[in-house]
């Protein structure tokens, strides 16, 4: 501590409390931000003199000044310098995207990028370089450099040695300063800074430490001389880019994995080449978030990672997976991994990004198939480390089947949004665990379950909310009382909410009033931050349409959508509920006057073409033609919504995150987890409506705050957008749209009405006590509504209770248990079931894994230890009843309601809750039977084949408990009393009438709910269970092999849900479709003729089972040519020593071109070796390849490696 | 740090003195009285290398380290500032000068002054050179804000806390006559549109430069660096300087130092600049102090002392 050193301080604190307060922006900061935020909208902009342009710049050096003074004072990693470089970076930032002229007096983009870096906000850095019109070659450089882009900085630094060749010589390049140019110093100083930073961007990317060393050392050198002879801004400039390199080295990516990696040179070796391939990605240099989570999993096994969406908390979980199963790749039996997703679309994006990074190290896979497990999951039988993706539902599905093989292989569990486990304590809520539709108790009991049996394996629970969620998520997740969540409140873009006004009489405004959760508040001010939006008025629309307040605000949101577009803007439209109803009024507006010349013209680019076509296509297979997806589809816009086809909406997601559709109309399960490139979401409703039909009475529920949050969070990912901030806007009318008289007042009613939901949701989202949900957790709730339940109908309480607990049977409640009744009686009756269901399976799978039945205390101790595992336990105030209840249902589950240890295992197997279970169970004989009897199925007809399902749901159809359900909506209550139709249409079946347009969502809901979910359930359960049943062993791996043996089932059972999920009567049309072998049903239906005709060949006269047999379906894939894939890599050329005596053996080096040789330099710009030119040795800029000298015995070689 | 102090006596016995003061306006002409003696050089070359000693520490810094990767042990070269060009030596030479002078003399107000470290930004082409990563003389590009003042120097208080700046232009010319003293004072000609105007020059430098001179912020880094305790004050006010909205004004002086051969048959004591009132050109209203420093063959004097640097070894400087 030195003197002075505390008013020091005083000073930089009294200007950071001035002009970096995180929570408001000075007046003359935000009337900068507007200004650069109606630069970047086209629209005119504020008045602003010179004078305050300099006053923000040197602002922003006093800023840049403060934060080096709390960096000397309190710290490298100093908080207070972190907001100072951050609003440095923002003033400057706003200065530069208003095209401010002091761009020319100051390299105020790099500046700002530099700042930011230093401000732990590296992706607001690189967007904002993106956006920078920056020309010449040295801040190219630099701008590469501070994108952490370290292949382009290898790019600009080859083009440099390429333009100035003699400088490669080495001795020539150490005669510089003997040169009597004038100004030699000048020059010397540019070309050892492009040494430095050659080298640094090298070093980095390669994890060569020794050089990097070097390397800085000599930045820090140029700096301190910078300091002393050059101007002011070059020395910052100089400064800032000495203090980001020092930032990328404690950042690398290296830095982790060399310390996991410390005893396996094999798997340092191996986790270099991905280390180099996130460098080329860009995402080599750690975010601060992910270096807390990773600092955390190298020193304990187990814990919560709470932190912002778009914080990169997925590589924190591939580094779990790192550390627990490929590092024990040769531990026996191999390790198994589960990652638990809340979606099938986040399945796909978490497998793809890992398959991508380990797909040759790893199994992974993500098990999409209708069954349990399908023809793909080899897994299996691998002996490979493997990483599971599922849903909750899948997964438990998988340990149901396989819960003594899983158990022997688990060792890790990722639980992404694992802040999904606390249920909203609302009517809702309570009622889904009547239906057994509850998601939240699903994940509780599935994981609480899975940690008993398996309670030293890893646990990385991912959540992005932070508050009342984070610590339970991370007591839960850690088992211990006094675990708390790693959060940081890193956000990698600038996030902004507000209104989007509509009117009749202009077009519209946008209102901005938070920034980052904050409000955008003008100190000193009240006024709102407005930017007026000059798009060509939306035409006048006709009666029918103005007369609707929420039509006239739908179609002005698409209008201003399609306006704001333009070249590179990505736009979602988030609709609360009935997407039908939106899209349809999208095509009835496409049809009116002016509205045809708004034109989308498909991407120019082949593959993306195709991309877009193939989607067309598969719209057109599952939509129809007439459909409302089809017509917008064709216009550029892209739809999604929970009840779409699988296979459709993993293509739409495709065409959204290739950028593809500029517009996007989706429900919010678009956005659960999934990163999507959008620049501005426009909400059309805050609120959902639903109708009680036990109450006769419309419910409305608002958005929540965290479901908002979620889905805000996917506007402006960083690197995905052009945007340096992501909108979300919320559009609500300014006056009524209609012009009859008789209709206005009761628009006025419902704008006032929009207009104080909107105002609700502000105040929730800045309210922190509203942000931070109570926390619920789903065990105790449904204990707590069935206590509320038995107390209303029964008047018991407390002792009463818990002794009526303990004998108390679902049908001895009501007759009308697991028949999805609403009564009282009928909901509390399977709210038992439900908890029943999660006591009896904890209890099967001890005893399967003890291969024994626990008795007596032994029952009680096991479930105290179970509730101690549960989320519930540590969420919820600790109320004694709970944990007595839970305990004492659990002991007369086993011993009064179910005391047939048999039956508990069919039970069980099953998957429903035992009681539905048991009523399940008389049909299971009869849907066995249906299957056994289809051993034909291969042969028979499209007629033949439709009646196999029929008699399948025939057995379902009308139990309300486990078999087809629907809202009671005369609509849906019409589907189901014609489910047959809807089945054959959705079967493919040639002739059907589908639905009309607007019909469609419903039927898709229909098939969904009632033919993929509830007869693919069933049919599920009786094949799961046919197969337990016929195998001897409990580790039995199941195979293809044995499938048809064990299970005594044709192979239609082996197809059935797959058939289901596809919407197809064929087998091979489902393989051919799941394979990616056709894109549509039809073509898949023609592949069909090339297998038949490869069968006939090969095997001749064959019977029905085997046109359908998987195995043969395999063998002919394999069968099949494959595309030439053979990549130029690992091409090598004989190399001449030319400035190096070879002693290091292996030197990274870089091609120039020169002449008919190739120049190999080290990236501090000397020239190693030469060779002959060769063609495929260069790389391209679309392909970075790296280049390795090495020198044996006197021989020298280049070696290419092309970085995939 | 620059720890020498002036040569005081033999600077007397070198230079004749015109020294005069009106308001705060100070005048200094210097004329060189005799040929430079051994004495003189002696004292002169070991303050110039003590000027020039930081700087040479650290650009010794950046050559010591070779980035070669068959280079493990980095060899160090003595080389600054002898490795510049003429021209730059005649640059350093004046600001060198105006350290020398500023310390050696009475100024206008009468302030004790102290150039703790020298800072040497003569270096006009660097930005030219980093951003376009080329040696192309043809290509200009707009300088980057103002390359600041060639000379920077401070005033302390009692506490050590940093009463006053003197910053200003300090210009060699081997050969001062009206022309080339008009041309540093108001710019060089040159056309814009159909117009012959002047570009640039001290006085307009001056009028228009921050109350804070550029360079404020890296002598403050550099006594970080060097002497981070016994310039603890000097630091924390030069802090309130350069980061409050409203600090407490730090008053600046600005000096203009012209050296520079004269004709022999130049009548003596007759500076270019008027002594009697402050020039009408210069409206920046700090206190200015002109300095004129005549020699008769200023180029020997200056190959003279940077032919000598360090010939005596590395540790002259501290001597």
């Amino acid at each position: 501590m030195l003197p002075h050193d505390d008013e020091r301080l005083e000073v930089a604190n009294t200007i950071r409390q001035l002009i970096a307060s995180e929570e408001n922006l000075t007046p003359v900061q935000a009337r900068s931000f507007v200004r650069c935020l109606q630069n970047s909208w086209n629209v005119p902009m504020i008045k602003w003199g010179e004078d305050e342009s300099f006053g923000q710049l040197n602002d922003a050096r006093r800023l840049i000044h403060a934060a080096e003074i709390y960096r000397q004072l309190e710290g490298y990693s100093s908080p207070n310098a972190l907001l100072c470089y951050r609003r440095a970076g923002e003033l400057l930032e706003w200065l530069m995207r208003a095209k401010d002229q002091i761009s020319t007096i100051a390299p105020i983009a790099l500046f700002a990028a530099g700042a930011y870096q230093l401000g732990g906000l590296p992706a607001m850095a690189s967007s904002l370089l993106v956006q920078a019109e920056v020309r010449e070659s040295g801040a190219q450089l630099y701008s590469s450099f501070l994108k952490a882009d370290f292949d382009g900085v290898i790019k600009n630094v080859a083009m440099f040695w390429s333009e100035n060749q003699e400088l490669t010589n080495y001795s020539q390049g150490k005669r510089l300063l003997d040169n009597e140019n004038d100004d030699n110093i000048s020059w010397y100083f540019t070309v050892e800074l492009v040494r430095s930073l050659g080298l640094i961007a090298d070093s980095l990317r390669h994890g060569d430490d020794q050089r990097l060393e070097k390397a800085l050392d000599k930045l820090y050198a140029l700096d301190k001389l910078a300091v002393r002879v050059f101007s002011d801004d070059v020395s910052l400039l100089i400064t800032l880019l000495c203090n980001v390199a020092i930032e990328y080295n404690e950042s690398s990516i290296y830095k982790p994995i060399k310390q996991i990696t410390q005893s396996s040179e094999r798997h340092q070796k191996r986790l270099f080449t991905f280390a180099r391939r996130q460098f080329k990605r860009r995402r080599g240099i750690l975010w601060s978030s992910q270096r807390q989570g990773l600092n955390r999993l190298l020193n304990s096994s187990s814990f919560a990672l709470c932190t912002p969406t778009g914080s990169g908390k997925t590589l924190v979980a591939t580094f779990a997976i790192i550390k627990e199963l490929l590092l024990k790749d040769e531990v026996v039996p191999a390790p198994l991994g589960l990652y638990l997703v809340p979606s099938r679309a986040l399945a796909t994006e978490v497998e793809d990004k890992l398959t991508n990074e380990f797909g040759k190290d790893l199994v992974i896979t993500g098990l999409y198939g209708g069954t349990d497990w399908g023809i793909t999951d080899y897994w299996l039988a691998a002996d490979q480390p493997t990483v599971l993706i599922a849903t909750v539902e899948k997964a438990d599905a998988l340990m149901r089947f396989l819960c003594p093989f899983l158990v022997a292989r688990l060792r890790l569990l990722i639980l992404d949004e694992a802040h999904l486990v606390v249920p909203e304590d609302n009517e809702n809520s309570r009622r889904s665990f009547a239906d057994h539709t509850n998601r939240s108790i699903k994940l509780e009991a599935f994981v609480s379950r899975l940690l008993m049996l398996s309670p030293s394996i890893s646990r990385i629970a991912l959540t992005a909310v932070a508050g009342g969620a984070s610590l339970p998520v991370a007591k839960w997740t850690e088992g211990r009382q006094d675990a708390e969540a790693i959060g940081t409140n890193y956000r990698s873009t600038r996030q902004l909410v507000g209104k989007l006004e509509v009117s009749t009489d202009s077009s519209g405004r946008m209102l901005l009033e938070l920034m980052n959760g904050q409000p955008l508040y003008v100190r000193g001010r009240n006024e709102p931050v407005y930017i007026p939006l000059r798009l060509p008025r939306m035409p006048n629309l006709p009666a029918t349409m103005r007369n609707s307040i929420y039509r006239f605000t739908e179609l002005s949101v698409l209008w201003t959508a399609l306006h704001l577009v333009g070249e590179k803007r990505r736009i979602l439209i988030s609709i609360a509920q009935e997407p039908e109803q939106t899209m349809g009024w999208y095509k009835d507006a496409f049809e009116l006057n002016g509205w045809e010349n708004i034109n989308f013209k498909p991407p120019k680019d082949e593959v993306l073409l195709a991309k877009y076509i193939e989607t067309l296509e598969a719209c057109k297979d599952y939509c129809g033609i007439n459909s409302y997806e089809y017509f917008l589809l064709k216009r550029g816009i892209a739809s999604n919504h929970g009840q779409m086809p699988q296979r459709l909406r993993r293509l739409m997601i495709n065409l959204i995150d290739l950028r593809i559709c500029p517009i996007t109309v989706a429900t919010a399960t678009l956005t659960e987890g999934v990163n999507l490139p959008f620049d501005i979401i426009f909400l059309t409703s805050l609120t959902r409506r639903s109708y009680d039909f036990s109450i006769n009475k419309q419910i409305i529920t608002p958005l929540s705050v965290s479901e908002f949050n979620n889905l805000a969070g996917r506007a402006g990912r960083p690197g995905t957008t052009n945007g340096m901030e992501g909108m979300t806007l919320i559009a609500v009318p300014q006056k009524p749209s209609t012009t009859a008289p008789a209709q206005i007042p009761n628009q006025v009613k419902q704008i006032v009405n929009l207009n104080r939901v909107y105002d609700t949701l502000i105040n929730n989202l800045q309210n922190p006590k509203m942000v931070r949900e109570e926390t619920n957790s789903p065990l105790a709730l449904l204990l707590d509504t069935i206590a509320k339940l038995v107390e209303k109908l029964y008047g018991k309480t407390s002792g009463e209770f818990l002794e009526w607990l303990d004998t108390i049977a679902p049908d001895e409640i009501s007759q009308e248990a697991g028949t999805g009744m609403s009564s009282p009686e009928a909901r509390l009756a399977d709210c038992i079931d439900e908890l029943d269901g999660i006591l009896i399976s904890a209890l099967e799978e001890i005893r399967q894994v003890e291969s024994r039945d626990l008795r007596g205390s032994e029952i009680e101790a096991f479930l105290a230890k179970l509730w101690k595992k549960t989320f519930s336990s540590v969420a919820s105030i600790q109320e004694i009843w709970l944990e007595k209840a839970f305990i004492r249902r659990g002991r007369a589950a086993i011993e009064v309601v179910y005391p047939d240890a048999d039956e508990r295992r069919r039970l069980y197997q099953y998957g429903f809750p035992p009681y539905l279970g048991r009523r399940f169970e008389q049909v299971v004989p009869r849907i066995r039977k249906v299957i056994e009897n289809a051993s034909n199925y291969g042969t028979m007809s499209e007629n033949e084949r439709i009646v196999v399902f029929d008699s399948l749901g025939d057995i379902i159809s009308n139990d309300r408990g486990f078999g087809f359900r629907a809202p009671r909506t005369v609509t849906d209550q019409i589907l189901l009393k014609n489910w047959k139709n809807v089945l054959s249409w959705w079967m493919n079946v040639e002739n059907v009438k589908g639905p009309e347009p607007q019909e469609l969502r419903a039927w898709q809901r229909f098939v969904v709910d009632n033919f993929e979910f509830r007869l693919g359930i069933t049919i599920g359960a009786v094949v799961a269970y046919s197969w337990s049943s016929g195998s001897s062993a409990p580790l039995q791996i199941p195979s293809l092999n044995l499938w048809r043996e064990i299970t005594g089932l044709p192979w239609f059972g082996f197809w059935v849900r797959e058939l289901l999920r596809w919407g197809t009567l064929e087998p091979f049309v489902a393989f051919a479709l799941s394979q990616g072998l056709s894109h549509t049903r039809s073509e898949a239906l023609e592949l069909r003729s090339e297998y038949e005709t490869w069968l006939k060949n090969l095997y001749g006269g064959l019977d029905a089972e085997s046109f359908i047999n998987p195995q043969l379906f395999l063998e002919w894939r394999r069968s099949r040519p494959k595309r030439d894939s053979s990549r130029v890599d690992n091409i090598s050329v004989k190399a001449k020593l030319t400035g190096t005596n070879g002693r290091r053996v292996r030197y990274n080096v870089i091609p120039i071109e020169v002449e008919n040789t190739i120049q190999w330099i080290d990236a501090s710009g000397y020239e190693l070796a030469r060779s002959q030119a060769q063609i495929d040795m260069m790389g391209t800029s679309d392909v970075p390849s790296d280049y390795v000298l090495q020198v044996k015995n006197g021989k020298a070689t280049v070696r290419k490696y092309i970085v995939y | 740090m620059h720890t020498c102090p002036p040569p005081i006596e033999e600077l007397s016995k070198w230079l004749r003195e015109y020294p005069s003061t009106k308001g705060n306006y100070g005048h200094l002409l210097l004329e060189q009285r005799c040929d430079c003696k051994q004495e003189l050089l002696d004292e002169l070359r070991q303050y110039f290398e003590s000027a020039h000693l930081d700087a040479r520490e650290y650009f010794h810094a950046v050559i010591g380290i070779d980035l070669h990767p068959d280079v493990d042990d980095d060899a160090n070269h003595a080389l600054y500032p002898k490795c510049l060009p003429e021209s730059a030596r005649r640059g350093l030479f004046g600001e060198v000068m105006a350290g020398l002078i500023t310390e050696s003399y009475t100024f206008v107000g009468q302030h004790k002054w102290l150039v703790p470290v020298f800072l040497f930004r003569y270096h006009a082409d660097a930005e030219k050179y980093l951003f376009d990563l080329a040696r192309n003389e043809k290509r200009t590009r707009a300088v980057f804000g103002r390359l600041g003042s060639d000379f920077i120097g401070i005033s302390l208080g009692r506490d050590g806390s940093v009463v006053r700046f003197i910053a200003g232009e300090a210009k060699w010319r081997s050969n001062l006559k009206d022309s080339v003293i008009e041309e540093l004072l108001l710019g060089k000609w040159t056309t814009k549109g159909e117009k012959r105007v002047r570009l640039g020059g001290i006085w307009h430098n001056l009028n228009t430069d921050t109350q804070i001179p550029h360079g404020v912020r890296q002598l403050q880094r550099l006594l970080q660096e060097c002497d981070p305790n016994g310039y603890s004050a000097a630091i924390l006010s030069m802090d309130k300087a350069l980061l409050l909205r409203d600090p407490v004004p730090i008053p600046r002086t600005d000096l203009v130092l012209i050296v520079g051969n004269v004709d022999s048959k130049r009548e003596k004591g007759l500076p270019f600049i008027t002594w009697e009132n402050a020039p009408n050109e210069y409206v920046a209203g700090n206190d200015l102090q002109v300095v004129e420093v005549f020699l008769s063959e200023g180029e020997r004097l200056i190959d003279s002392i940077y032919d000598n640097l360090w010939t005596e070894g590395d540790n002259n400087a501290s001597a």
